[in-house]
């Protein structure tokens, strides 16, 4: 063997065994298994990571390959997302994006080094899997001579901190009732607005004005949780700190659509990092956690003998869980008062365009610094009304207005080194609104959702700058996959990363990232809920490599894009004494296939089916054209009806195709327009859901054919209803209604 | 008697008594001690503790022991306490939210073991605080030196009123201001702000007056609007070594929006106070 070539191969074969001696490989066995949880008193499926919920907390240090192996004994399929990381495409978890599902019985290995430090958390991205215990840590330890390290903060005791909510309902259950507006979560929260509330609360005309521009109750969350949980539990204690010490809480919200308040018993925090970026420390009395953000916190025990309340309060805050801090008696935090929903509605109704859109009267808001919300909070604004009630509900005893209370906002956070972009790379500029519409439950941006839209093509080396534009009424947080993106918050060159951007209402926010990783990225709205009914966009590379684990990209998009448009099915029945009268509904982002039908008990009353299969236009989708067939059976011995128009018919024996439309107008009444086959013409108005008091509807019906109903149902549970109505075919009837 | 009646009998009492049993096994009654003084705590303690079906809660004022039974499927002394605790009253187990303490009617003020949270080590807190410090120093000095300090200081001080909506202490704090602006040394002013200066110290006087006569928030505002754009004028031109923030509110002024000072860039809006203490943004900070 030639010398010099000898010597080479030595070099190298040191070379290459320091790097396999300098890289630590740490290897993590997760088995998912199927399991019975009782977190509300009733017993409930649920998915268990080596037999636990939250999934286990997994720790690395910078510089380590992770090595994850996946063990599916689930009887459906799965994946792991790891939240914030960096990572090749491949690794990153998202099925028929990155890699195909892992089935049933499959063994999947994650494998990727650690090229970062933070606190991150990982979940599954498959389904709805996550809102049932699919969330769990995922700590990145800076190394001990990391120039960053900070003394102080990052050598302080530290505790993972996982945030998350639980529903007795099915979360299929929960996505189909959001898509049908059924208001049964409403019930529970007691949020519901109705009429009777407002004329309490003195708002009737801030209700009328509501309906009048076509609003539905407004809410700051749309699911009502049973339970809210701390790292699995409602209600816990962490008793080995002791007085004097400070905690770092590594806190990651994996709440399905929960944004939380964060709230400490025992003085102020200090926020030292967010979405594992570390940040200038800021002291703060409380923050709103977003949906999948996380925040590093350092706290303090400051007397002996006590544990203090650190409080997470969802923001609706029906409810609330605690972990306490220390031993010894436990000092609590005041719980957050009751929202002035009716202050909210009369804002939105200030802020709402007749045609749907959002008018921000020139206030130009940005990153959470002008929070609109804080008409609806007593402990800011004060609470009037409780003065002059002389029964004082104790849980909301400690109201006063406080105005020095700081609270977080991204204007706030500044990165402690400069996080600048190169400056000669090519800058792509992108604008996105984010749109929705809450009585069909859709989400999309630029009013398309997924399945209507290709990936967006960008190119390595390029600096992509994001305006986001929310003209929706919820907030959205939005995540972007593979990748931390600068907030341009006016911290010039200190601007700090992040990869979720909260986006309140009416709020304009710009980011920017070196596209600098290959592959195909999701960026979606991280309310699960949301997601899932399409608000997603895909980054993708041009000319990248091929994915191994995902050989047809083609035809995974279009699974993908499936997924978030998926058909709700609906129906209703009243079992009525005059008759049954019913309807079923299928419907997706932009399609409707419904019939209703009245099914009397003898031949004089008839039957009598309509199927309307249309599809909404616009925006706000108050405009639905439709072709239609309608048949109807009766024995009135060929009595004449005559409508309107002077059009007539016997109604005795029918079957038409007809042509018509339906629009919603102000006050959500829907004008209904119809010709028939046989030329008769048809206009109706109608309404089923007027929200009289918290659990009775009133329903109206009036059409050209001179028939009318109307009738009220008193919501009792979930599924069932009483009601009574009269209808000018049928008469009075009164029946139990039955729901799906 | 009757044999069936007799059958009855002693079925029902067999079942009234299992009943019972049933009962008492899940029925827990304890004795434990919760803070308070006097008759108006002994209400608002049971009626923050009883639950109907669940918890029953019986205080003595005297003794300061309250017996709590309770049904132990459904409930438990924590989660009783916790409520008690919540609604202001300490136990052994709990310690109720300091707020909530001090907001209980003055009569319910007992006397708490431990009072005093130690204040935290800010230590890691750097740039911010300490800059506000020199920020306070600088103002100090500043105050010897500009003849319109103590005019700028009367402003702000009926502006921080008007955040509060209190017209009683914007009304003493106009008075203040039009003392200090009879007061100012004209002499004292350079060319430039003298000008201006003239140019609207009528309409300083006549808007500081306005606000003085009134102790109604509401028409104090009006004035303020047009106070705010004349001392505006002049801190324009007046040197000035920390930063005045010059705020609008667009929806203040039935919807034509007004404009403020402030020494802080958190916008705390003198228009609508705790209404709307966050509408508005800073439409130029004005330093030398």
């Amino acid at each position: 063997m030639n010398k010099p070539i000898k010597h080479l191969a030595i070099f190298c074969g040191i070379l290459f065994s320091n790097i396999i001696v300098g890289q630590n490989i740490v290897r993590y066995d997760l088995t998912m298994t199927d399991t019975i949880v009782n977190f509300s008193g009733k017993e409930k499926r649920a998915i268990a990571v080596n037999g636990q919920i939250p999934m286990p907390t997994l720790t690395f240090t910078e510089g380590d390959i992770a090595e994850i192996v996946v063990h599916n004994k689930l009887k459906e399929s799965t994946s792991l997302h790891w939240h914030g990381v960096f990572l090749p495409n491949k690794e990153d978890g998202v099925p028929y994006l990155t890699q195909m599902p892992i089935e049933p019985n499959e063994t999947f290995t994650y494998r990727f080094t650690i090229i970062q430090s933070g606190t991150h958390w990982y979940h599954s991205h498959s389904g709805l899997q996550e809102q049932i215990g699919m969330y769990g840590s995922f700590v990145l330890l800076k190394k001990k001579e990391d120039p960053t390290f900070r003394t102080g903060i990052d050598d302080l005791p530290e505790v993972p901190i996982i945030l998350s909510e639980w529903t007795d309902i099915k979360p299929e259950n929960v996505h189909r009732m959001l898509h049908n507006a059924n208001d049964w979560s409403a019930i529970k929260k007691g949020t519901v607005q109705s009429y009777s509330e407002a004329i309490k609360a003195g708002h009737f005309k801030t209700k009328i004005g509501n309906e009048w521009k076509r609003m539905l109750a407004m809410d700051v969350s749309d699911v009502y949780y049973d339970k809210f949980l701390i790292n699995g539990k409602n209600e816990s204690q962490l008793p080995q700190f002791e007085a004097g010490e400070k905690v770092r809480l590594r806190i990651s919200n994996a709440g399905a659509s929960s944004y939380f308040w964060l709230n400490y018993a025992g003085g102020k925090m200090i926020v030292v990092a967010n979405d594992g970026n570390d940040v200038e420390p800021i002291e703060v009395d409380r923050l709103i956690i977003g949906v999948s953000e996380t925040y590093d916190v350092v706290v303090s025990i400051p007397n002996e003998n006590t544990a203090y309340e650190f409080l997470a309060t969802p923001e609706d805050r029906t409810k609330s869980a605690s972990i306490y801090l220390g031993k010894g008696k436990i000092q609590l935090k005041s719980r957050m008062p009751k929202l002035k929903y009716f202050e909210g509605m009369k804002m939105m109704n200030e802020m709402m365009n007749m045609d749907g859109s959002m008018d921000d009267m020139g206030m130009d808001m940005s990153y959470q610094q002008m929070d609109m919300n804080t008409v609806m909070y007593p402990e800011i604004t004060g609470n009037p009304e409780m003065k002059m009630d002389d029964k004082i509900d104790h849980s909301n005893h400690s109201i006063s207005a406080n105005k020095d209370i700081v609270t977080l906002n991204y204007g706030m956070l500044k990165a402690p080194q400069p996080t600048t972009l190169p400056k000669d790379a090519p800058i792509r500029e992108l604008h996105f609104e984010l749109t929705g519409n809450m009585n069909r439950y859709v989400w999309s941006m630029d009013n398309k959702v997924l399945s209507e839209t290709d990936k967006i093509l960008i190119k390595k080396g390029e600096n992509i700058r994001i305006t986001l534009y929310n003209n929706s009424m919820m907030r959205h947080p939005m995540h972007l996959h593979g990748h931390d993106f600068r907030v341009l918050n006016g911290k010039d060159e200190f601007a700090p990363l992040k990869n979720v951007l909260d986006i309140m209402p009416m709020e304009t926010d710009t980011i920017e990232f070196l596209a600098n990783t290959e592959g195909d990225w999701f960026f979606h709205c991280h309310i699960l809920y949301h997601m899932m009914a399409g608000m997603n966009r895909v980054f993708s590379y041009e000319n990248q490599a091929p994915n191994p684990y995902l050989p047809n990209k083609k035809w995974a998009y279009k699974k993908l894009q499936a997924e978030s448009n998926q058909f709700h099915f609906m129906a209703e029945n009243d079992f009525a004494t005059n008759g049954n009268d019913g309807m079923a509904m299928l419907q997706n982002t932009r399609w409707s296939f419904g019939t209703e039908w009245r099914l009397g008990y003898h031949e004089e009353h008839g039957y009598e089916t309509e199927t309307h299969v249309g599809r909404y236009i616009g925006k706000n989708q108050w405009f639905m054209p439709f072709v239609g067939f309608d048949w109807r059976y009766r024995k009135q011995n060929g009595e004449i009806e005559k409508n309107l128009f002077g059009q007539t018919n016997t109604k005795d024996q029918r079957a038409v195709f007809s042509l018509g439309a339906e629009y919603t107008l102000p006050l959500l009444v829907k004008l209904q327009g119809e010709v028939y086959s046989d030329g008769n013409v048809r206009f109706q108005l109608m309404r089923e859901d007027i929200p009289i008091s918290p659990r009775l509807r009133w329903a109206f019906m009036v059409n050209t054919d001179v028939e009318y109903m109307t009738g009220f149902k008193y919501i009792i549970t979930r599924n069932l209803g009483i009601s009574s109505h009269y209808d000018s075919d049928m008469g009075i009837g009164i029946g139990a209604t039955l729901n799906y | 008697m009757n044999k069936s009646l007799k059958y009855i009998m002693i079925a029902s009492i067999v079942l009234s008594t299992s009943a019972i049993i049933a009962q008492s096994i899940n029925q827990k009654t304890e004795t434990v001690k919760i803070y308070g003084n006097c008759g108006m705590c002994e209400s608002a303690i049971e009626e923050a503790g009883n639950m109907k079906n669940q918890s029953n809660v019986d205080w003595d004022k005297d003794t300061k022991m309250a017996k709590i039974s309770y049904d132990s499927l459904k409930t438990s002394k924590e989660e009783i306490l916790k409520r008690i605790a919540l609604a202001g009253y300490d136990s052994d187990i709990f310690l109720a939210p300091q707020d909530t303490y001090s907001n209980l009617p003055s009569c319910c003020q007992y006397e708490r073991a431990e009072i005093a949270i130690v204040k935290m080590d800010a230590s890691i807190v750097d740039n911010e605080t300490k800059d506000q410090t020199a920020y306070s120093n600088n103002t100090a000095e500043m105050q010897e030196e500009d003849p319109l300090s103590a005019v700028y200081n009367s402003y702000f001080a009926v502006k921080n009123s008007l955040v509060e909506t209190n017209g009683g202490t914007a009304s003493a704090n106009a008075k203040d201001l039009l003392t200090a602006v009879n007061n100012v040394k004209m002499d004292k002013l350079s060319m430039d702000v003298h000008i201006v200066w003239m140019k609207v110290l009528e309409n300083l006087k006549e808007d500081a007056k306005q606000i003085a006569d009134t102790k109604e928030a509401s028409r104090q505002r009006a004035y303020f609007n047009t106070l705010s754009k004349n001392i505006y004028e002049v801190i324009k031109i007046s040197k000035q070594e920390t930063p005045t923030y010059y705020q609008f509110c667009p929806m203040a002024n039935e919807g034509k929006g007004a404009n403020w000072l402030s020494k802080e860039e958190t916008i705390k809006n003198p228009y609508y106070g705790t209404q709307m203490l966050s509408c508005g943004k800073t439409v130029e900070t004005i330093q030398e």
